[in-house]
């Protein structure tokens, strides 16, 4: 199997666009005042919105999303709107996959990550 | 200690279609591929952390929470027009050097008992 890449520039809008379809309306995520006030640079992407596109990631190198039996990542870094991240899956032996998410910088914004399918 | 071993009441969800759609687009998911995976978010840990949060006992300061980890685990993926039932639990509590480390899992099944998703969430909450 090939490795399968996806690259995602953030922006505000599918920030927004994600919390309104996931119903996460944190304002760490929405609102820069109040993600400034409580220590951030400004909004910062759903680690839930990267999670996602790593899923959909994992599910083409699977052969489908309904194949996918388990995924994990750890949240390491911050993705703000304008980042560019470039999420793979590659195969890791039968039925498993190492998933990876990088930044523009060359940081690894999700870490441990993995995945199984049937 | 904290609210270790504490279970929340069941919370029973249909997977919308509509709602299934838009969160496909937000993700850049194929819809043809069925339920995105990842839409456990909403009706496995979505749909009960808000008990954890709303907990007096918990104390959840949600300004100072931080989603630090996610697995999913899946028996099956739910279809479009399923009611599916959730509930959520404290795995573990623990506060170390002046963080809290709070483990919440929430087991999905479908309206026959059948088991369809294992949420595992670590929260760091800054204290």
């Amino acid at each position: 199997m090939t490795k399968v890449e996806r690259v995602v520039i953030f922006s505000a809008d599918q920030i927004a666009a994600y919390a309104e379809a996931s119903g996460d309306h944190n304002p760490i995520h929405l609102d820069g005042d109040f993600a400034r006030s409580v220590g951030l640079p400004g909004v910062i992407a759903h680690g839930m919105l990267q999670m996602g596109l790593l899923a959909s990631v994992a599910s083409d190198a699977a052969g489908g999303a309904g194949r996918l039996r388990r995924i994990y990542c750890r949240f390491a870094g911050m993705v703000e709107p304008g980042d560019t991240v470039t999420f793979a899956a590659e195969d890791a032996g039968p039925g498993k996959l190492a998933l990876s998410a990088v930044n523009q910088r060359g940081e690894q914004v999700l870490t441990k990550a993995s995945a199984e399918y049937l | 200690m904290g609210v270790e071993g504490k279970t929340y009441p069941a919370v029973s969800s249909v997977i919308e279609p509509a709602r299934v759609a838009e969160f496909a687009r937000a993700i850049g998911a194929d819809l043809g591929d069925g339920v995105p995976p990842t839409f456990a978010a909403v009706y496995s840990l979505g749909a009960t952390a808000p008990y954890l949060f709303g907990d007096p006992d918990a104390g959840v300061d949600f300004a100072k929470l931080l989603h630090a980890d996610q697995e999913f685990e899946w028996e099956r993926h739910p279809q479009l027009g399923e009611t599916v039932t959730s509930r959520g639990h404290v795995v573990s509590d623990i506060t170390r050097r002046g963080m809290r480390f709070l483990t919440f899992e929430a087991q999905t099944t479908g309206a026959d008992g059948s088991k369809i998703c294992r949420s595992r969430t670590l929260f760091v909450i800054r204290q």
